[in-house]
């Protein structure tokens, strides 16, 4: 089921100002697909899935989830969110504590007046896709962490929702049980062919569960694509930024060559995946930690070859995060720990122009 | 020093047990015993005479119905009242905070009257401005009457249901609410299934207090209930051993035994449930802000009430007090009863040998009792928060019994004490009981002031060579002071207003306040009374006053 997002715009006021939540907002959610809404807090994603779900009323726009309008400012409806057929999985699960795991799943099929008979099978089905048979009599203030994140999946899921909304579900997790939790869900999902909304300020949990990720800052979407594309090929700055760790290093594009553009910067002259920039424009050149490799002995043939001082070396288990001094700039790098480095060494390190971004300033 | 500790720990328990033991044990003796002189000759007639009365029947249907309604009362207006204040954008939200706190400064006796003052049927101004503006030749109200018990009642427990609930309501996780709406269930069906039934534990608490504080009441029942002739429990027993000629302490500790047996259980069934609504607060503190109900339309009306409830707990009470202290009979507010005002009834008050005494006597069991209960406090609190041992835990659970003990017949059970010793009907007596009933009012503040202080504090003061007592009065003492002043503001307070137990082991000589407001109120003196009581309420609001003050001092040197 496709949600349609027309010009949504909410706002708050808040100490006499007023806070745009949601500042025009325009999308659509394709049907099912796993979409998540990504950015950091304040930016609106949870206020845009809460207007989606109904339990926030948006200040001017319309929403529609298929091909029923569930609210317009201008055609002045208001579904309220009962009446929207959605699931939903809270941040805090909402499992209510004075009803037993079954009665917590049963009930938005009670609520739907069915039979008893079909109510049991429906709940015992769904518990078992979430792994959880076996549990339908245990109190729900009983329950870990983990198992009620699988209830609340089974309760969003047992009516056969229209669209299942995610509010940071893993959020209240630990570290170890939320990467379990994160694979489960994308298994669970994948099985599933469901309409999904996501929501997460975890870049991690985003890249890894979603089939689009629109990024969103100060209540406006600044970019939409893959995982992939996000990541590797990101328009913006801020997105880029955002997405993973990058060293953010100013430039001035010099060049088209040979399907690459080239840049001069504070690292010397840089060539880079192409970027339709004009020549004499500035940009920012944008290197993932992880690309930037060491180069020991000879020198190889392709690629940007840097010469560099190691300003500091921190162990963090898997690699050395290693600062990098390049005349004025400094850049952070993850290399490997058997690399024979220590402070104040000169090093020399190439970086494949497929992962040398440029991004508007 | 641990050796110390548990010698400490077992002298409190002596002393914490003897106070709260002895009435019950008395209590349970006396009961079987033959009467106050013939102690110690064992029957069981007194039980036999007390279940089998046939005014008894009555009054425990009176009692069942007073205490189930007042207390049904109180919990509805409080959930009403907290589910506004935490869950609609209500204005003036200040006003419920005043509500939840100030009925307290207001002694029930006082506020039992003022209701009598306002509604009775001979002269209440109430009826006697209805009389006059619809031509009726009768008082259409009578608060004299169950229902004007139940409406006092209800009104006087109102706020502590309301601080059971209101917290309760104010860390609900609206998400629980939201999901069910997602799941499909409309606004009345969530409330019905989901609000409510996770509230329930909260709900329960509120109204099994209340059941345990009306049970124990005994200022509506005499004030109101008596002169109608409606008798509950307390107003029974009291009838047994303070009036007529032939007073059966008896018979009394016999139907005590059950009232105090009931207390006991519902405070067992309050601590279960308290434990249980706390297992309900399951969430965490990061889910989104709770969304605020537009009360649209209903705001005005909504809040009119609720500016009628505060103004009938609050201002109505006092200010038909002070009116009536001035005027020369009951009359309906006129500017011929302006014109009439003087100070006639505060002269004759200040001028009588009894009420100066009243006033003397409560005034020293205010100053040594809570002095003395708060010293004892210290020290129990101390125990019970530092020394965690199996001893401490029996002196805690000691310490806080007397919560549940109903006044009247803790107080039957101290006379079958007293009597055997010669501390009968002297200030030492009223003094004991108070301290011994009041206790955990003067424990909770110290205690919870305990758990402020790290006992790395009290560590490094031994290691300094210095000895437990030292440290307790060199360190321990000097970071205490702010929960000492609450903790003897709170019972001092409670020590000018006490009723329950004074009407008891008061006698001639060791007449209090409120025994002496009991006795106009029993006369009709409605003009005495009210300027006796408003010298009472001025002790009560002065020593809140000053507390707050000195608190506040006290937290901006610890800045």
């Amino acid at each position: 089921m496709e949600i349609r997002i027309c010009g949504v715009s909410k706002y708050y006021t808040s100490d006499g100002k007023i806070i745009k939540a949601l500042d025009d907002v325009n999308l659509t959610i394709p049907s099912n697909k796993i979409f998540t809404l990504l950015g950091p807090s304040g930016s609106g994603k949870t206020t845009l899935l809460r207007c989606i779900v109904g339990l926030e009323t948006p200040d001017v726009g319309e929403i529609s989830i298929g091909d029923e309008v569930v609210w317009s400012k201008d055609k002045n409806i208001s579904v309220p969110p009962e009446k929207r057929g959605l699931g939903m999985v809270f941040q805090t699960y909402a499992i209510w504590p004075h009803m037993n795991v079954f009665d917590n799943v049963a009930y938005p099929l009670q609520v739907r007046n069915m039979p008893k008979d079909e109510i049991r099978q429906r709940v015992a089905e769904t518990l078992r896709f979430v792994q959880m048979e076996g549990f339908e009599r245990r109190p729900a203030t009983k329950l870990s962490g983990g198992q009620q994140q699988r209830v609340a999946l089974a309760r969003a899921l047992v009516a056969e929702p229209r669209v299942i909304l995610f509010d940071e579900p893993l959020s209240n997790l630990d570290a170890k049980l939320r990467e379990e939790t994160r694979k489960e869900l994308r298994a669970f999902l994948g099985k599933l062919q469901i309409t999904a909304v996501y929501v997460t300020h975890d870049r991690v949990e985003a890249l890894a569960l979603s089939d689009s990720i629109a990024v969103m800052r100060a209540g406006q979407i600044v970019e939409i694509g893959t995982p992939q594309k996000i990541y590797f090929d990101a328009d913006h700055r801020f997105v880029a930024d955002f997405i993973g760790r990058a060293n953010l290093v100013k430039a001035t594009v010099r060049a088209e060559e040979g399907g690459c553009t080239v840049v001069d910067s504070g690292l010397g002259r840089i060539v880079c995946q192409h970027r339709d920039i004009p020549v004499g424009s500035e940009a920012t050149l944008c290197i993932r930690p992880e690309f930037i490799r060491i180069v020991s002995g000879a020198a190889p043939a392709a690629g940007n070859l840097v010469n560099g001082c190691i300003e500091s070396l921190v162990f963090v288990g898997e690699v050395y995060e290693v600062e990098i001094g390049v005349g004025d700039e400094h850049l952070l790098a993850r290399i490997d720990p058997g690399a024979k480095l220590k402070e104040g060494d000169s090093v020399s390190f190439t970086l494949d122009p497929a992962h040398c971004l440029l991004v508007a300033i | 020093m641990n050796s110390a500790r548990t010698r400490l720990t077992w002298l409190l328990i002596a002393i914490v047990g003897a106070l709260t033991v002895c009435p019950v044990v008395m209590l349970v003796l006396g009961s079987f015993s033959e009467g106050l002189t013939a102690f110690g000759h064992f029957t069981v007639d007194k039980y036999v005479a007390a279940y089998t009365d046939p005014g008894f029947y009555e009054v425990m249907v009176n009692t069942g119905i007073f205490v189930l309604a007042s207390s049904l009362l109180s919990t509805l207006l409080a959930i009403f009242l907290a589910y506004l204040n935490t869950r609609t954008d209500i204005p003036f939200k200040f006003l419920f905070k005043i509500i939840s706190i100030i009925p307290m400064m207001i002694p029930h006796l006082l506020f039992a009257v003022s209701w009598a003052l306002l509604l009775n049927p001979s002269n209440g101004l109430i009826n006697l401005g209805l009389k006059d503006a619809l031509g009726l030749d009768s008082a259409p109200l009578n608060i004299y009457s169950m229902w004007g018990m139940i409406l006092v009642e209800g009104l006087l427990d109102l706020p502590i249901a309301y601080l059971i609930i209101a917290p309760a309501m104010a860390s609900f996780d609206v998400a629980l609410e939201e999901s069910s709406r997602v799941c499909g269930a409309g606004t009345w069906r969530t409330l019905l299934r989901i609000t409510l039934p996770v509230l329930r534990p909260a709900i329960l608490a509120a109204f099994i207090l209340g059941v345990v504080r009306s049970l124990a009441s005994f200022a509506v029942p005499s004030v109101i209930g008596m002169p109608g002739r409606v008798h509950v429990l307390a107003t029974y027993l009291y009838e047994m051993i303070a009036t007529g000629f032939a007073t059966d302490y008896g018979k009394a500790a016999a139907v005590g035994m059950s009232v105090l047996v009931a207390s006991v259980t519902l405070i067992v069934v309050y601590r279960a449930l308290t434990a249980e609504s706390e297992k309900f607060v399951t969430i965490s503190s990061r889910g989104f802000r709770p969304s605020v109900i537009e009360l649209g339309k209903a705001r005005t009306p909504l809040f009119g009430l609720v500016g009628l409830l505060s103004f009938v707990l609050i201002v109505l009470p006092v200010a038909v007090l002070i009116y009536t202290s001035l005027v020369p009979y009951s009359m309906v507010p006129s500017a011929k009863a302006f014109s009439m005002m003087s100070l006639k009834h505060w002269s004759d008050v200040l001028g009588d040998p009894i009420s100066l005494l009243s006033l003397k006597n409560s005034l020293f069991l205010a100053v040594v009792g809570a002095t003395l209960g708060v010293i004892l406090s210290i020290f129990v609190a101390y125990v019970i928060v530092k020394v965690k041992t199996r001893a401490a835990g029996i002196l805690e659970s000691l310490s806080y019994l007397s919560f549940s003990f109903p006044g009247i017949v803790i107080g039957v059970g101290f006379m079958w004490f007293f009597v055997q010793t010669p501390l009968y009907a002297t200030i030492w007596a009223l003094l004991l009981g108070y301290i011994a009933t009041y206790l955990p009012y003067g424990i909770r503040p110290m205690s919870s002031a305990f758990i402020q202080i790290h006992s790395h504090l009290e560590e490094s003061s031994l290691v300094c060579g210095a000895s437990p007592l030292t440290t307790m009065r060199r360190i321990i003492v000097p970071l205490l002071i702010p929960g000492i002043v609450s903790g003897w503001i709170l019972m001092a307070s409670m020590f000018v207003r006490e009723l329950t137990l004074s009407v008891v082991l008061s006698r001639p000589g060791t007449e209090v306040l409120a025994v002496q407001i009991l006795r106009f109120s029993e006369d009709g003196l409605w003009g005495k009374l009210s300027a006796l009581g408003m010298v009472m309420i001025l002790i009560s609001t002065t020593l809140v006053v000053v507390a707050t003050m000195v608190g506040n001092r006290f937290k901006a040197v610890q800045g």
